[in-house]
């Protein structure tokens, strides 16, 4: 008896303890005191989120949030269909190769990557100087606008995204486009009527995971973005370093929280979240 | 018999003699290998009174402070001093919510320390060692004891304003005069004085602030203002690439870049002092050498020496006499520069502070 329960081999989810002891002690502890400050300070009530319902600067900030990650989510997907396509039709080295570039940019941080991208986008930079040298005069700014932190994000994202098309499409039978040609449809049809149905799966995939995470992005608008398009997380930041305003600041994350599951739940009902990683 | 038995006795005293020896040394070894293990950790632990966490802001700062402040302090005291960065508001104000001090001094601007005051996060000098130590006067402001300033001024590209850049902050306000792209700090209480010295507001009758024409002054740069800085680093960085032809930055900033030969000009007139206050996190356990640390901080030779170094200018005046006339010249509180200069109204900014704040950042948002 007991040594089976000390070898736990009866009780396989004893191995999931270390993880459950971190998470809940370093997500979940501190996700409920976040919870209760928006509810606590700077007085008992729901004072803050009535507030954020009211200001048209948070409505405003976080509709443009949600735009933003729409419009990184749709970028991402344009992008890195063709790409995961041809790594899905490429022979497994020249994949394999494809998949190192993708995932290489993932080794490099954030930080980094975001001020690659202001050198580059700057008024001294090459992009800058190749339209003026193409005879766009006088040569656009093109930093801290909508375009550069949306191209900045979308680089950043663009890996989930192929995985995530790249991993449903590996797993298309391609006897099913040859019978599709066999029957006599003709190569468009055989990819708007075949492929393109049957690897919408990673499309959903990439794009809810695309759409999710730049919910939250805090660096990038900051560093590259305008200042009229201001996202969730960059405000959260101002109201606690600004103003100190923990219960505001609590209650916007619980609001951006709230959205994330809320998009997660519609995911879940329409296709499963197991399904979500692939 | 006996000798037998000494000897064996010798023996036997020797044996346990000798492998007591070697068992000592062992455990001297050991001893020796635990102790340089422990060591520190006694050291530390006899030493736990005897350390203080001061909050810098890193770099160049740090570096001054370090060689300035701090070393003279610890050899003067043997009190370690160990640093923490960066300087966080909202960490001090942590710090005594949650009771988890992270370092015991920090340094607060004007409007920084009002509210700090106010929110009662910071320590009261009454009791305090240096409440009786006979500072220099107006030494001492909301319980924090004045060191250095900085001033935010007008920086230029000399390139792209090759007949000279705006002088003041109605030339900085001049879109026909000056052409170009402008930026400013993001800073509510530091940028609304700027815009009503350009209306046309004089010095010394801009506090109260009168926010609503601030704003409106604001609204006539807004389509220059492409970018707003937040991180000294980054104000640097925009007006030595070129991001910006002009920009409201701090003098510190600006003399670097000019010093590294960038073709960056400055105006010191209208520059707007911000004041450093050195502050007790409170309730801290190590209260009472923080306050001494401060006491010796503020000594006109130390202080002269720092604000040499990070270019900063000291607000005690007696440091003026450590500091040579060429340098006190690239110094806001400098017996040239101050006379052009202004002081920031923490006290009577003219309205609440966060909602003008709040009103700002909304501002920027549209």
């Amino acid at each position: 008896m007991i040594s089976t329960t000390v070898r736990g081999a009866s009780k396989p989810w004893l191995l999931l303890l270390p993880l459950v002891l971190f998470l809940s002690a370093f997500f979940l502890v501190p996700l409920v005191q976040v919870a209760m400050m928006s509810v606590t300070e700077p007085e008992p009530g729901f004072g803050n989120y009535a507030h954020l319902a009211e200001d048209a600067l948070y409505l405003q900030v976080f509709l443009n949030t949600f735009l933003t990650a729409l419009g990184v989510a749709v970028c991402c997907l344009l992008l890195g269909y063709p790409l995961a396509y041809l790594m899905a039709q490429s022979s497994p080295r020249v994949a394999a190769l494809l998949m190192l570039l993708v995932t290489m940019s993932f080794w490099t941080s954030f930080l980094v990557r975001t001020y690659a991208w202001m050198v580059l986008l700057g008024n001294n930079g090459p992009v800058t100087a190749l339209l003026a040298l193409l005879g766009w005069d006088p040569a656009p700014h093109l930093l801290f606008t909508r375009f550069s932190s949306t191209l900045a994000m979308v680089h950043i994202l663009i890996p989930y995204m192929v995985m995530s098309l790249y991993s449903v499409m590996k797993r298309i039978d391609p006897a099913l486009l040859r019978a599709a040609e066999s029957l006599g449809a003709k190569p468009w049809s055989v990819f708007r009527q075949v492929y393109l149905p049957l690897s919408a799966p990673g499309m959903v995939n990439g794009a809810t995971l695309v759409f999710m995470i730049c919910l939250g992005f805090y660096v990038t608008p900051v560093l590259l973005g305008s200042p009229q398009e201001q996202m969730v997380a960059g405000l959260i930041g101002t109201q606690i370093e600004e103003f100190l305003d923990f219960g505001q600041a609590s209650a916007m994350a619980m609001v951006l929280l709230a959205s994330t599951l809320v998009v997660l739940t519609v995911y879940h009902r329409r296709f499963g979240l197991d399904r979500l990683w692939g | 018999m006996s000798k037998d038995i000494d000897k064996s006795g010798d023996k036997t005293g020797d044996e346990p003699a000798a492998q007591g020896w070697s068992r000592r040394s062992v455990m001297k070894v050991a001893a020796g290998a635990m102790g340089a293990l422990a060591m520190p950790a006694v050291v530390r632990s006899a030493q736990a009174a005897e350390v203080l966490y001061v909050n810098t802001w890193g770099g160049t700062w740090e570096k001054a402070a370090v060689k300035h402040l701090f070393e003279p302090f610890t050899k003067e005291t043997g009190v370690e001093i160990r640093t923490v960065s960066p300087v966080s508001f909202a960490k001090l104000a942590a710090q005594v919510r949650t009771g988890v001090y992270e370092f015991d001094v920090t340094t607060l601007g004007g409007g920084d320390i009002v509210r700090a005051n106010a929110a009662k996060i910071i320590d009261p000098l009454a009791g305090s060692p240096l409440a009786s130590a006979g500072l220099w006067k107006d030494a001492v402001f909301e319980n924090g004891v004045a060191s250095h300033a900085f001033s935010t001024v007008i920086a230029y590209r000399t390139d792209r304003l090759p007949k000279g850049g705006p002088q003041n902050w109605a030339d900085f306000w001049n879109r026909q005069e000056f052409p170009g792209t402008r930026c400013l700090q993001r800073y509510c209480a530091r940028v609304l004085p700027l815009a009503l010295l350009a209306d046309g507001v004089p010095q010394n009758k801009l506090y109260p602030l009168d926010t609503e024409r601030a704003f409106r002054a604001l609204e006539r740069i807004k389509p220059d203002l492409r970018v707003w800085w937040t991180q000294g680093q980054q104000s640097q960085q925009l007006l030595r690439d070129g991001e910006v032809d002009m920009i409201g930055i701090w003098h510190s900033r600006a003399l670097e870049l000019i010093d590294q030969g960038h073709p960056v000009g400055i105006s010191w007139t209208q520059a707007e002092i911000d004041r450093a206050y050195w502050v007790v996190s409170k309730d801290s356990p190590r209260r009472e050498i923080a306050w001494k640390f401060i006491q010796s901080a503020v000594q006109p030779e130390r202080l002269a020496g720092f604000c040499r170094e990070a270019l900063y200018g000291p607000l005690n005046p007696a440091a003026f006499e450590f500091i040579p006339k060429e340098e006190s010249d690239r110094m806001p509180t400098g017996p040239r520069n101050y006379p052009l200069a202004f002081e920031q109204n923490v006290k009577d900014f003219g309205g609440n502070l966060q909602k003008v704040t709040q009103r700002f950042e909304q501002w920027l948002a549209s």
